[in-house]
């Protein structure tokens, strides 16, 4: 064990890569399972998608898409998997980031197909990174936060849902996330002008804003059932404007 | 704690009898744009954090596809903040490359305050294994103790 504590300009200098720093919906997902039993199958529920008027709405949506693909390995849906597998390889077609996934695509089919639920939370992950990369690679950076944030989104959306109806302290202290909630408004903050001015980014940036108004309790205490609550609410609405997609003025 | 020492002892002893039959996922590739001094170094420095971090896997620990590349340099430890889950049990895992000779991993609460960890290291390569008390934010402290400036790599997996 480490002796000494940290001096405050260490704290403050803490470097934040999102790779390391930002979890997966698995995590998030493997923690709950470890205090409660939610019937995942019930809760995999995606959401019917409309029209994707914007780069910046796409890449929200491949976010909650990586999501329902944890949500639907909790489920041990196969097919579940299979679907949003699919549905991440049209999306990374219409974004122009395919190429390097397309054999992401087939292993997201084999492994399950072979109930290989483990190794498909790495295929999941491993996926949305290669898509981020693309990214990356076509100098459209500014695309990977708003992936994460959708990802993040969902995997509230879907834990805040259950929790409201099943409370317990110990639920609400894994809802305690200020520091994610920080780091995604900073990224979305940093973002060029003409994506936040993109009327679904404005509205996932308010909506992030009232959330970490939500999750941001002091040290070791657990969110309230009623801050559960509104938190489900907004993010449910986030997840919601994500699916239908908005028009841009 | 007991528990993840027994893990971290058996698993890293056995890890190299469990050969590995049914397929992995190949991880995703390292970005050209990370601040690396060099790409082949650095992929080997990755190759060896997953080599360690897949010792885990033996055990239920989930592999997270994301990582960190970086350089260390003796007498300057880099702290790298993180957001864990209460219950969950977690490995970091790091390597570096020669002229490193011996590294250090170990783990802070929000607060900076040391935790209690297990901890694993064999010259060049580390791990820290803890299960999360709260959740929220916690930082990892990578150190080179031993050797010249190296390619770094930090990983972790999860149950």
């Amino acid at each position: 064990m480490a002796s000494e504590p940290m001096t405050k300009d260490q704290i403050k200098g803490a470097i934040r890569v999102e790779a390391i720093t930002i979890p997966t919906p698995g995590e998030f997902f493997s923690a709950i399972d470890k205090v409660s039993q939610p019937n995942w199958s019930q809760l995999y529920q995606p959401k019917p998608a409309g029209p994707t008027p914007s780069r910046e709405q796409m890449s929200l949506r491949l976010g909650v898409l990586v999501a329902e693909g944890f949500i639907a390995v909790e489920a041990r849906d196969g097919q579940g998997v299979k679907n949003t597998g699919k549905e991440i390889i049209n999306l990374a077609k219409k974004l122009g980031v395919d190429q390097s996934i397309i054999g992401r695509g087939n292993s997201i089919n084999d492994f399950a197909e072979n109930n290989d639920w483990n190794t498909l939370r790495e295929e999941l992950e491993a996926t949305q990174n290669e898509v981020k990369l693309a990214m990356a690679e076509q100098k459209d950076q500014s695309q990977i936060v708003l992936v994460t944030v959708g990802a993040w989104v969902r995997g509230l959306s879907v834990a805040s849902r259950y929790m409201e109806a099943n409370y317990t302290p110990a639920l609400g202290a894994l809802l305690r996330q200020p520091a994610i909630a920080e780091y995604l408004l900073a990224q979305l903050e940093g973002l060029p002008e003409a994506m936040k001015a993109d009327p679904l980014v404005k509205e996932v940036r308010t909506g992030l804003e009232t959330t970490l108004s939500l999750v941001q309790t002091p040290y070791g205490v657990p969110l309230s059932q009623e801050s559960v609550k509104s938190l489900s609410s907004t993010m449910d609405s986030l997840v919601s404007a994500i699916a239908q997609g908005k028009k841009k003025p | 704690m007991k528990c993840l020492a027994a893990t971290a002892f058996l698993v890293l002893s056995v890890s190299a009898l469990a050969a590995p039959d049914k397929p992995k996922p190949l991880p995703s590739p390292v970005p050209a744009a990370q601040p690396t001094p060099s790409g082949q170094v650095s992929v080997t420095a990755r190759s060896r954090a997953l080599e360690l971090a897949g010792a885990f896997a033996n055990d239920g620990y989930k592999l997270r596809d994301g990582h960190w590349l970086s350089s260390l340099e003796p007498g300057k430890p880099i702290f790298l903040e993180v957001n864990l889950y209460a219950g969950n049990e977690y490995w970091f895992s790091g390597a570096a490359v020669p002229p490193a000779r011996k590294v250090s991993v170990a783990l802070f609460d929000e607060q900076g305050a040391p935790v209690a960890s297990e901890s694993y290291e064999d010259g060049p390569v580390a791990a820290a294994g803890i299960i999360a008390g709260t959740s929220g934010k916690y930082f990892v402290r990578v150190e080179l103790t031993e050797g010249e400036k190296s390619d770094f790599c930090l990983l972790y997996s999860y149950k």
